[in-house]
């Protein structure tokens, strides 16, 4: 790791406009993912500027969760894993947004990790985190995982690029039917619905988000879960204590006379993005909660899998896990 | 005092024989099971716990020498290639930097990625690495293989061109070594066997055959090889290494630079673990101590080279993986034939043998073949890891038996029962089944599987065996009685974890009567005498008997100097609490009597005659007493997402006399999850086509971590052998060998279909469980189809 500055400044524009000012400047939330990227020697930059640093309303609005006038609430981008954990952080129709910080990495890691880092954070792809080797996501002309070892690759909307994507808070995001904020330069915020945050390999494999250098994305904006709303989350690793998930799933949903409505179903480590799993939301909407239905929806969400060689197993698992995330939202008992 | 018989209590507590055992001149009288101790055999906490864990204990990454400077090591990106030139200059200007090394000349062939190139010596450890970018190399490139069932193909790459010389170390199992002529990649081990397995299986009315596949698995000690070198003179050197054998890192060092071995001194105070792969001055794939050294006597100031996790995962050792296909048969509902033909890699180095499991431990087996082979990959080399060989064979033979008795319907511990013929195995075996719940649990497992639970429990149980290595003559052993009643031992002895120096303390605590407080322990240092390295199960066995021999010596004298105080003749003086001398009608307190000393201190030395006897004195499965061990485990696997979670051991051991249940159990403990983490989800993944380690990190190379971690439970079976004065014998190894097997029994109970390949991850499980879409996979049910180029064969 190269030495480095570590910049404050006491304003967003200040901060974004130092980070625009110069390359080897890059900006620092919790700092975990960027960390890991200079150990790795994969980047080097000359400026750390501290989000930390931003004070004012600014600051509270970036590390505060508040619920607005309409019943939303608004998430900043500064908020860690290990406050969005906390049980009293969040209605009960969003648990699981609780639930997939919780099970998000360490304790430790949990407790500087934030909701902006976790969102922007770049792939775990063992070759692109690998400094010797130039895959298409570092400028390289392919995918080193496609015909390589891609045991925790993508199976759903692969190609060219098969990573699948690193945030657990994203599919739950999804699910919850979330909108980030963003400042743009000249001090401008928009708003855009949490899918299209995530860019695709097919526009360009280098990235998976759409934020320009120089914005900032400042809150996650979550509507007012509706009556009766109810969520859960969860994921299949292969080690308990700090892994990596093989397949998350998240649900979204409120039953009305029986019926399962406002269904929406995102699962995470299964593609370069934050998958909807629109097929299964389909199977889903306006039928009573039953084992069988659950069991037929798992189908439809892998319908357009295209697993590689060697990932076929991640079919099956990812099936299984939402029918498990199924049975818990929909609150019907799991099978022994 | 000459040679003497004695006649002793000894065996397996409950069966229990008077036993006549010729002893060495200068001989203590062994403990045996009439000994009454009152400090050995108790749970003392570590005497250097608090150091460790307010951090105030210094390893040899804390080493911090006034001038020192920080080398870093240039690896060769390639796993096969020439070195055309090489050309440091440019490194040599950079900021910082003191010394520059070309450690591979123009001409030399490098066999695997990771292979030294290069290194540096600079002011800053980031300085350091920074020039290693402006070394100048041109290589050029190579063909290589680096995976086990690629590099036997006829058209492979040829890894080796001439004859492999043999690594050995501490870390191996004393015994057959060696190997045959190479051919292509494939070199034969030493053959065992006994009847004919091929006439055997015959004769069977049963057989089963299948394949089953282990991973290689790195050691991932948490703290990483290297060491500090200072040059004292142009003929001397004092090392500070992280190692588990000082005198091997000084014999190593001595051996390099030209110097008498008494004029390097090595130094290890603490050490983060090793197992295995820390003997010698080098790691088994990187000169580091010749490196170290070579930029220090160029920049003339210590340096330090410690290596950084990647480098810890390429270059300095690993458990081969194997391929081991088991022929197992039964006749008459006996287990009548077993043969195994195992290929394993251990890179570029050797000793992918599978242990002792088949031929060792079912003894009433009357036909068994193994044949193991070194297949040569250009990857970085394998290394003694705690109980070479045995966790591979163990799972091999313990699942294969598992299945045959499935086939035979017959419960799978009845079958080892009845195949076992060690008395102290098959009482643990026995004890063990009735605590665990053995029976209703194997119940439990068949009701779930006909009911087609979602998520299923199973238990199984596999065995160990390790012989006693105790090593007589290595440790010499010092001990002091000062003149204000401080007891100093001293021995050379690194601590590599398992809290030998607490047992020391305890030895000396015993012997004198004294408080634990008055007996300090000098350790971690060659200037402290000759001891052993922390490998093969035998640091206790070889050193607390050398200790217990000085301090009886030197009890000796203070009971002379006694019966001159007490003006009594020597026999008559009687020892008592806390040290307290009585004779002619008189007393004397330890510390008055300690102020009468002539001179500063009472000092005596004293070493470890060779092992006299052993009880029980049937052993069966090989030439020095066996240790024994059995584990039952049990797990849970979720059939809709195929994860396994292990959630409980018992683990049934021997170690001969306990000295500490405390550090015993942490050497269980760790054992198990060692164990536990193999079976689940420790794998080194190379990239077939680049050649290249995957996850060289402990973020995708994944070990277990606390919620990984089963309930684990620790039964002793206590033995008092009579190999020794202490009665100790080891622990380390066997503790890890059943888990993995145990664990894969489990598996093959919860599903009734075997998982024949570790780890045992979800893809496997789900393999298994005919859940996976597209074609099925081709072989056998090990679903090494999960990872098509996951490196195992």
């Amino acid at each position: 790791m190269n030495r480095f500055s570590i910049v404050r400044l006491p304003t967003l524009e200040a901060a974004a406009a130092r980070v625009a000012g110069g390359d080897g400047r890059v900006l620092r939330a919790g700092g975990i993912d960027l960390i890991d990227h200079m150990k790795e020697g994969l980047v080097a930059p000359d400026e750390l500027v501290e989000l930390h640093a931003v004070g004012g309303d600014e600051g509270r609005l970036l590390r505060g969760v508040e619920t607005e006038g309409d019943g939303s609430l608004r998430v900043g981008a500064l908020v860690t894993l290990a406050q969005l954990a906390d049980a009293s952080t969040l209605p009960a129709g969003l648990r699981a947004l609780g639930q997939a910080a919780g099970q998000a990495a360490t304790p430790g890691i949990r407790n500087a990790a934030t909701v902006g880092g976790n969102l922007l954070q770049r792939p775990r792809c063992w070759y692109y985190r690998h400094v010797d080797l130039v895959c298409l996501k570092k400028g390289g002309d392919m995918c080193l995982a496609q015909t390589g070892d891609h045991r925790y690759h993508a199976i759903l909307g692969g190609g060219p690029s098969y990573i699948v994507h690193a945030s657990s808070l994203a599919s739950a995001l999804c699910a919850l039917d979330a909108r980030v904020q963003v400042l743009s330069p000249g001090n401008k915020a928009r708003e855009l619905p949490i899918e299209q945050l995530f860019v695709g390999p097919t526009v360009d494999p280098t990235r998976e988000h759409v934020l320009q250098p120089g914005e900032i994305l400042l809150a996650v904006h979550l509507p007012a879960p509706a009556a009766g709303q109810r969520s859960a989350y969860a994921a299949v690793q292969e080690k308990q204590s700090q892994d990596w998930p093989l397949a998350e799933a998240s649900v979204r949903l409120r039953i009305d006379g029986g019926r399962l409505r406002d269904v929406r179903v995102g699962l995470g480590h299964v593609a370069p993005v934050p998958w909807r799993a629109r097929e299964a939301e389909a199977v889903l909407e306006g039928q009573a909660p039953t084992a069988e239905l659950f069991a037929r929806a798992a189908e439809a969400a892998t319908s357009p899998a295209k697993p590689l060689p060697g990932n076929a197993y991640k079919v099956p698992l990812v099936q299984g896990l939402l029918r498990e995330v199924l049975h818990d939202a929909a609150g019907v008992p799991l099978p022994e | 005092m000459a040679e003497r018989k004695e006649t002793l209590n000894l065996g397996l507590v409950g069966q229990l024989r008077k036993v006549r055992v010729t002893l060495p001149e200068g001989e203590a009288r062994p403990w045996d099971a009439d000994a009454t101790l009152t400090v050995v055999g108790t749970p003392v906490p570590r005497i250097d716990g608090h150091l460790k864990a307010s951090g105030r204990a210094k390893y040899t990454f804390d080493v911090a020498l006034p001038g020192m400077l920080w080398a870093a090591v240039l690896r060769s990106p390639h796993p096969a290639a020439r070195v055309v030139s090489i050309d440091t200059s440019a490194a040599s200007k950079r900021p910082g930097v003191k010394a520059v090394l070309a450690v591979a000349k123009p001409g030399d062939v490098l066999l695997f990625a990771g292979q030294d190139v290069a290194a540096v010596a600079a002011e800053r450890p980031e300085q350091a690495r920074d020039a290693l970018a402006h070394i100048a190399v041109e290589y050029e490139r190579r063909p290589f293989v680096v995976d086990t069932v690629g590099a036997v193909k006829p058209k492979a790459p040829l890894v080796h061109r001439a004859a492999v010389e043999e690594r050995r170390t501490e870390g191996d199992e004393p015994g057959a070594a060696g190997g045959g002529k190479a051919s292509g990649n494939v070199r034969p081990l030493p053959q065992s066997a006994r009847g004919d397995a091929v006439k055997g299986l015959a004769q069977c009315d049963v057989v089963h055959e299948a394949t089953y596949v282990t991973p290689v698995q790195t050691h991932s000690a948490l703290e990483t090889h290297g060491l500090v070198v200072r040059w004292d003179g142009p003929k001397a050197m004092t090392v500070w290494a992280s190692t588990q054998g000082i005198f091997s890192v000084r014999d190593e060092m001595a051996e390099i630079f030209g110097l008498r071995a008494q004029d390097v001194r090595v130094i290890t105070e603490f050490m983060g673990g090793g197992f295995g792969a820390k003997f010698g001055a080098s790691a088994p794939g990187s000169r580091l101590g010749f490196i170290a050294g070579e930029l220090s006597r160029a920049a003339k100031a210590p340096v330090k080279l410690m290596c950084d996790r990647h480098e810890e995962h390429v270059c300095t050792g690993n458990r081969p993986d194997s391929r081991q296909a088991v022929k197992i048969g039964a006749k008459a509902g006996k287990l009548h034939a077993i043969d195994v033909e195992a290929y394993g890699t251990a890179g570029v180095g050797t000793g992918a043998g599978v242990g002792r499991n088949a031929i060792g431990i079912y003894t009433r087996c009357p036909n068994v073949r193994v044949r193991a082979h070194d297949v040569f990959t250009h990857g970085g080399p394998g290394t003694a890891m705690r109980a070479p060989g045995h966790p591979q064979g163990a799972f091999a033979i313990e699942l294969a038996i598992d299945e045959l008795g499935a086939k035979l319907g017959v419960d799978p511990l009845q079958l080892r029962l009845a195949s076992d013929e060690h008395p102290v195995r098959l009482e643990q075996f026995r004890k063990g089944a009735e605590r665990f719940g053995w029976a209703e649990l194997r119940t439990r497992s068949a009701a779930l599987r006909q009911r087609g639970a979602r998520v299923r429990r199973g238990v199984g149980v596999a065995a160990s065996i390790w012989g006693d290595f105790g090593r007589a003559n290595a440790a010499v052993a010092t001990v002091s009685v000062l003149r204000d009643g401080t007891i100093e031992l001293a021995n050379g002895v690194q601590d590599i974890g398992g809290g030998i120096v607490t047992v020391l303390a305890q030895i000396g605590a015993e012997v004198f009567g004294r408080p634990l407080s008055t007996v300090r322990v000098r350790f971690g240092d060659s200037a402290h005498g000759p001891s052993v390295g922390s490998g093969g199960s035998q640091t206790t066995s070889s050193v607390t008997p050398a200790v217990r021999n000085a301090c009886e010596k030197a009890r000796a004298a203070l009971a002379q100097l006694a019966a001159k105080q007490l003006r009594c003749a020597v026999e008559e003086v009687r020892w008592g609490e806390e040290g307290v001398a009585r004779g002619g009608g008189g007393s004397i307190t330890f510390t008055q009597l300690c102020k009468k000393i002539d001179g500063e201190a009472i000092v005596a030395t004293a070493t470890r005659p060779e092992t006299y006897g052993h009880e029980p004195m049937a052993f069966p499965g090989g030439k020095q007493y066996q240790i024994a061990g059995v584990q039952f485990a049990e797990v849970e696997v979720d059939t809709w997402t195929g994860l396994v979670r292990a959630t409980r051991v018992l683990a049934v051991h021997d170690c001969g006399r306990v000295m500490n249940p405390l550090t015993l159990r942490s050497q269980v403990n760790g054992g198990v999850i060692l164990g536990t983490s193999y079976a689940l989800m420790e794998e080194r993944v190379l990239d077939p086509d680049l050649g290249r380690m995957l996850n060289a990190n402990l973020e995708s190379y994944k070990i277990a971590g606390a919620r990984d971690v089963p309930e684990i439970e620790v039964m002793l079976t206590e033995v008092h052998p009579g190999a020794n004065n202490t009665g100790a014998v080891g622990i380390g190894e066997p503790a890890t060998i059943p888990t993995a097997a145990a664990i894969a029994c489990a598996v093959h109970d919860a599903l009734g279909t075997a998982v024949r390949s570790l780890p045992i991850t979800p893809a496997k499980v789900l393999a298994a469980l005919g859940k996976i879409p597209g074609p099925p996979a081709a072989g056998d049910a090990s679903p090494a189809s999960a990872s098509p180029k996951g490196g195992t064969p």
